[in-house]
This record gives structure tokens, sequence and C-alpha cells, in this order.
């Protein structure tokens, strides 16, 4: 707490100022002076307006998607819903064509997550702990491979993909999503790895295990929950990915971010309460996975953004 | 661990107990994502700078050598509105979400109650997928029926509706606003991270010395977060001049061109106009210039910092 030491004076010993703070607001703020609470207030309106702008819309996606069709295509609409309605989502899980999206996104997102951790983990654990000729140009070849335009990128992957075969692929799918999770991936695990002691390695060596051994009977399970967060990250990248599976399959391998953008933003009026009622579904998965490990993901965000 | 090797007559990357060497060791575990990063990114990239010297179409075999045609052609065409466009739109849809993130973490820097919840609640827009973003807002923007038409009609500051992303003037900062919406979060998670390793001492000092507010944000808080705030600004700039997805979904570059920006333009003459050779020659400028300005960003941070 900042606020509460002007009050109690900053010429006592250190050791009392430190117990002063530990107990917390409630002291502090008894003893708020005006400047402090005009600061407080000031920080209340910033909350309040950014909070609107962040929070409105998101209540419109769900107000929408509840809304009936006749009640949602008015001039001026009701903010809030006059009656409520789940025909849209029930409508949701009578539609095959996306039950196949979500399939395809399903499974090329889980393929891409598995693929990254695999490669990214032994490359993560090269840069981790040897020390070698050529492996700090590699990594910067890692971080750098973020700076590239992914629609260049896009081009020239569809033409090589397009010679060997293999547009309309699940593998052409997998294969250029992990163009951006492998980076991310080695720089997230790369961090997990400098947590773990050299001593431990050193100690397993002795013990007479090979490298090998002690990379997978005692490096990887101590990462294990940091792997996971990787995993997880690549999964929530991958089933994000718009441009990828918009350009490289075809209706029947497309993932959901461009199977929805043709399922419904056609020709026609656009089924707007039915869009928003797919677009909350889409992003239940997501929500899910980022609560699981928001803890790592701020991290791991801000460990690889600092090193960079 | 170290690298030292014993030296003797021995196969190269093999020590004497048999095993393999450090060295070695670390290039086999290098090696399949090397491989893979060399199929996918490097083997590419380099085609497709390759590729704008030729005159080459997207769907039929075969290319023809035609110099720098194409990065002439680029140049005289679309390149500078296109420049324009990407300019407009990252400068941007990097400012105003820096601004919010950075009012944003102040204000739950402040010690206000339930600032932990807050942080957590507000990085909603920025989980939800792209695509999820770009329809939430087509919809908002949404020129009968949007709601940001009906809540200006409703509080009589409009008398009829705006078609926000038919305009040719309105678009762009609509697409920013967009975009803005869903960067903002990530910005003030790293601000605030920054924001919370300035000592409070500091803080209090000042106070005492009877700094006012804005003065102590500028002596005291600035300096200490300045280097997150030059990465996040860096980072959201690079990923900005790239951005494909918002625009491509809200606008898909329109109106008349309004939010053409290089992502979009280099896309569209691929896939649209069947033009490799024109869409990677105008591509590779694109690339040049984004590393010439992430180079005089870093030379100025790196000036500004000593």
């Amino acid at each position: 707490m900042s606020l509460n030491v002007a009050g109690t004076g900053t010429a006592k010993p250190r050791v009392a100022r430190a117990a002063t703070r530990d107990r917390a607001g409630r002291v502090g703020r008894r003893r708020m002076r005006p400047e402090q609470r005009r600061s407080r207030i000031v920080a209340w309106i910033a909350v309040v307006v950014i909070g609107a702008f962040g929070f409105l819309p998101v209540y419109w996606l769900v107000a929408t998607a509840l809304t009936s069709d006749t009640q949602a295509f008015k001039i001026k609409p009701d903010l809030f819903p006059r009656e409520i309605t789940f025909s849209h989502f029930t409508k949701l899980a009578r539609n095959e064509d996306l039950f196949h999206y979500m399939v395809n996104s399903v499974l090329v997102s889980v393929l891409t997550a598995v693929l990254s951790v695999f490669v990214s983990a032994y490359m993560a654990y090269s840069f981790s702990k040897f020390r070698y000729r050529g492996r700090k140009s590699l990594m910067n070849l890692v971080l750098a491979s973020q700076m590239f335009p992914q629609a260049l990128l896009l081009v020239t992957l569809y033409a090589v993909f397009s010679s060997l075969g293999l547009l309309n692929t699940y593998l052409a799918l997998v294969l250029s999503f992990t163009t951006f999770t492998l980076p991310l991936c080695v720089w997230m695990m790369k961090g997990i790895f400098d947590t773990i002691p050299d001593a431990l390695i050193e100690a397993a060596a002795i013990d007479g295990a090979s490298r090998w051994r002690t990379l997978h009977t005692v490096v990887l399970p101590l990462a294990a929950p940091g792997l996971v967060a990787s995993g997880l990250f690549a999964f929530v990248r991958s089933w994000n990915d718009f441009v990828f599976a918009l350009t490289l399959t075809g209706s029947d391998k497309q993932t959901l971010p461009p199977g929805l953008v043709h399922t419904y933003l056609g020709e026609f009026q656009t089924a707007w309460p039915d869009l928003m009622a797919a677009s909350f579904v889409v992003s239940i998965p997501v929500v899910a996975a980022f609560m699981i490990l928001q803890r790592y993901l701020v991290g791991g965000l801000a460990a690889g953004a600092v090193k960079g | 661990m170290s690298t030292v090797d014993t030296p003797g007559p021995r196969p190269r990357g093999v020590t004497a107990a048999g095993r393999l060497s450090d060295r070695t060791f670390a290039w086999l575990l290098v090696l399949p994502g090397l491989a893979m990063f060399a199929v996918i990114i490097v083997y590419p990239l380099v085609a497709s700078l390759a590729t704008g010297f030729f005159e080459q179409s997207l769907v039929k075999p075969g290319r023809r050598f035609t110099g720098l045609s194409n990065f002439a052609d680029a140049l005289k065409g679309d390149f500078w509105p296109v420049l324009w466009r990407t300019v407009e739109f990252t400068v941007g849809a990097t400012a105003l979400p820096f601004v919010l993130g950075l009012a944003l973490a102040l204000a739950l820097n402040s010690g206000i109650k339930g600032g932990g919840l807050l942080r957590g609640l507000f990085l909603f827009p920025w989980v939800i997928p792209g695509v999820v973003v770009s329809f939430l807002w087509l919809w908002i923007f949404n020129a009968n029926y949007g709601v940001l038409n009906g809540v200006l009609m409703r509080s009589g500051l409009m008398d009829t509706g705006i078609s926000w992303l038919g305009r040719t003037d309105t678009a762009m900062l609509a697409v920013i606003v967009t975009k803005s919406w869903a960067s903002f979060p990530w910005m003030m998670v790293m601000l605030l991270a920054g924001l919370q390793t300035v000592p409070k001492e500091l803080h209090e000092a000042a106070a005492v010395d009877g700094a006012g507010a804005i003065r102590r944000f500028r002596n005291v808080t600035w300096p200490q977060i300045r280097g997150i705030a030059g990465i996040v600004v860096l980072l959201e700039f690079i990923w900005n001049f790239q951005h494909f997805d918002t625009i491509y979904v809200l606008t898909g570059g329109g109106p008349a061109g309004a939010t053409r920006t290089f992502a979009v333009a280099v896309y569209d003459t691929a896939f649209k106009g069947f033009d490799l050779g024109h869409a990677t020659a105008l591509g590779a400028l694109w690339m040049v210039l984004l590393l010439g300005a992430v180079a005089v960003y870093l030379r100025a941070e790196g000036k500004g910092a000593r």
C-alpha cells in the first residue's frame, strides 16, 4: 500500500515502517489525505470509462444472442432485450456445417499444439541449458520469424503446398499454424527451462543417467505444467487463426473462424443474433483455456517480451 | 553445463566415455525445430522474395524473369496510398490502446478495491477470438440496425444513422477502434507488470517532497516503466503493421481503398488477382519498410535509454 505511510511518518525505523504497511489498506484509507482521495476518484473514473468501452460490447454480444430476430432488427435497438430466447443456440446445435467446422478446429488445433510442444521443448532445452556457437543466431532467427508478415508468408506457403498437393489438407493447416506457434512455444519454454536449476541436471548426470534420460525423466516431468501451458497457448492461437485457414483450405477442411464468415457473412442480410450466438460458443473454449492458464499466459508473455 | 571436451583422437562430437558431446547433443535437440523453421518459414520467405523478380501466376505454372519491373509497377501503382493507410492504421491502433492501457494500469495500480479481479475481467476483449471481435464490431457499427447509431440517435446527437464502415472518412477510425478494443487489455497487463516493479518508497518520498501527481508520474513512474513501455509499443507496432484479420473482415480494404493496408493489398493481389509476382514485390517492399522502421525505433530507444 502506497498511501498509508505519510500519516505514520517516514522518520520511523525501517522495521516499524514495514509493519505499518503489512497491516494493509484499511489503516491507510482511514487516514487518507484529500489528495489521495482525489487520486482514488480519478482512478475510479478511469476504470468506469474504460470499463464501459471494454465491457459494453461484450454485453451487446450476449444480449443480441438472446434476442429474437424481430426484436434485434430495429432502427433504434432496445438496449435490454424485451424477452429472452435461446432459440439461436438451439438452432446452432442443429447446424451440421458448423459442427463440421468445429471438429476441424478441434482436430487441427490439438495436432498443432502437440507438434509445437514436442518440437519446441527440445529446441528450448538446447537454448536454455547449453552454450555453443550459433546458439545466439538461432535464437534470433526464432524471435525474428515472428516479424515476417503473415500475408507474405502465406502467398508462398500457398504456392509450396500447391506444388506438393497439400492444399485443402489438415497437414497444410497444422504446418502453417506452426509458423506462429513454434516461435511462441520456444520462447515460453525456454523461460520455463531457465528456472530449472543446472545442479539438478548435473546430479542426474553424476548418477549415471544419459543426457536423453536426464531430459526425459528429470527435466520434462518438472517442466510439465509449463509444457501444458505452452500447449494450451498454441491451441488458442491455432483456434483463433483466420487467414491461413481461409486461404489454404476449402469448406471441407475449414476451421471455425473462416467457416463462420462463409456461413453468415454473405450477400444477404446477416442473421446477427445467430452469428452472435455462434460467436459466443466459439469463444468458450478459448476463455476456458485462458482461465486455466492466466498465470502462465501473462508471465510467459512478459518473459518473452522482456527477453526480446 | 560445461562445453569442454577432452581432446584426443576420437570421432568428432563423441567424448571419452563414448557419449555425445554437449555440443552435438545440443544441436541434435535443435534439429527438428530447425528443419521445420527452414521448411515453413525461411524457405517460403526467401522464395517469395525471389518471386518478386518474375512474372508468375498463382494458378498457372511457369514463370518469366522480368527483373525489377514488378517493383517499379508497385511503386507507380498502389504503393504510396497503401503505405499511408498502413501508417495510419499502425499509429492509430498502437497509440489508442497504449493510452487506454496505461490509464487503466495506473488506475488499477493505485490500490483501488478489487484491482486484481478487475485486471482479470479486463482481459476479456483480448482473449476472445479475433474473428469474433470483428463480427461483434461489424454488428455494433452496422448502418441500419447497429447499436452505436441507435444510441447516438436515442440521445439526440444524430437524426439518421451513419454507415461507419461504408464511408471513406469513418472506416479507418472504426477499424482502429475495433483493433484497439482487442489489444488494450494486453497493453494494460504488461504496463501493470512494469508499474508493480516501481518501488513504493520512491513515490512516497516524492509525495513527501511535495511533488504533485503529474510530476510524480513524469519523474518517478515513467522512468521506471519506460523499458516495458518501449517493448509493448514496439511489439504492437510490428503486429499492427502486418495486421490482416480485423481489417479484412470489417471492410475488406474498402470503401474505395480507405482501409487498404499492405496486408490486404498483398493478399488481394495474390489471391484475387492471382498475380504472385506483383504480390511478392509489394510484400518485399513492405517487409523492408517494417525492418527499417524497427531498426530506427530500436536505435531511438537505445539513445533514449542512455
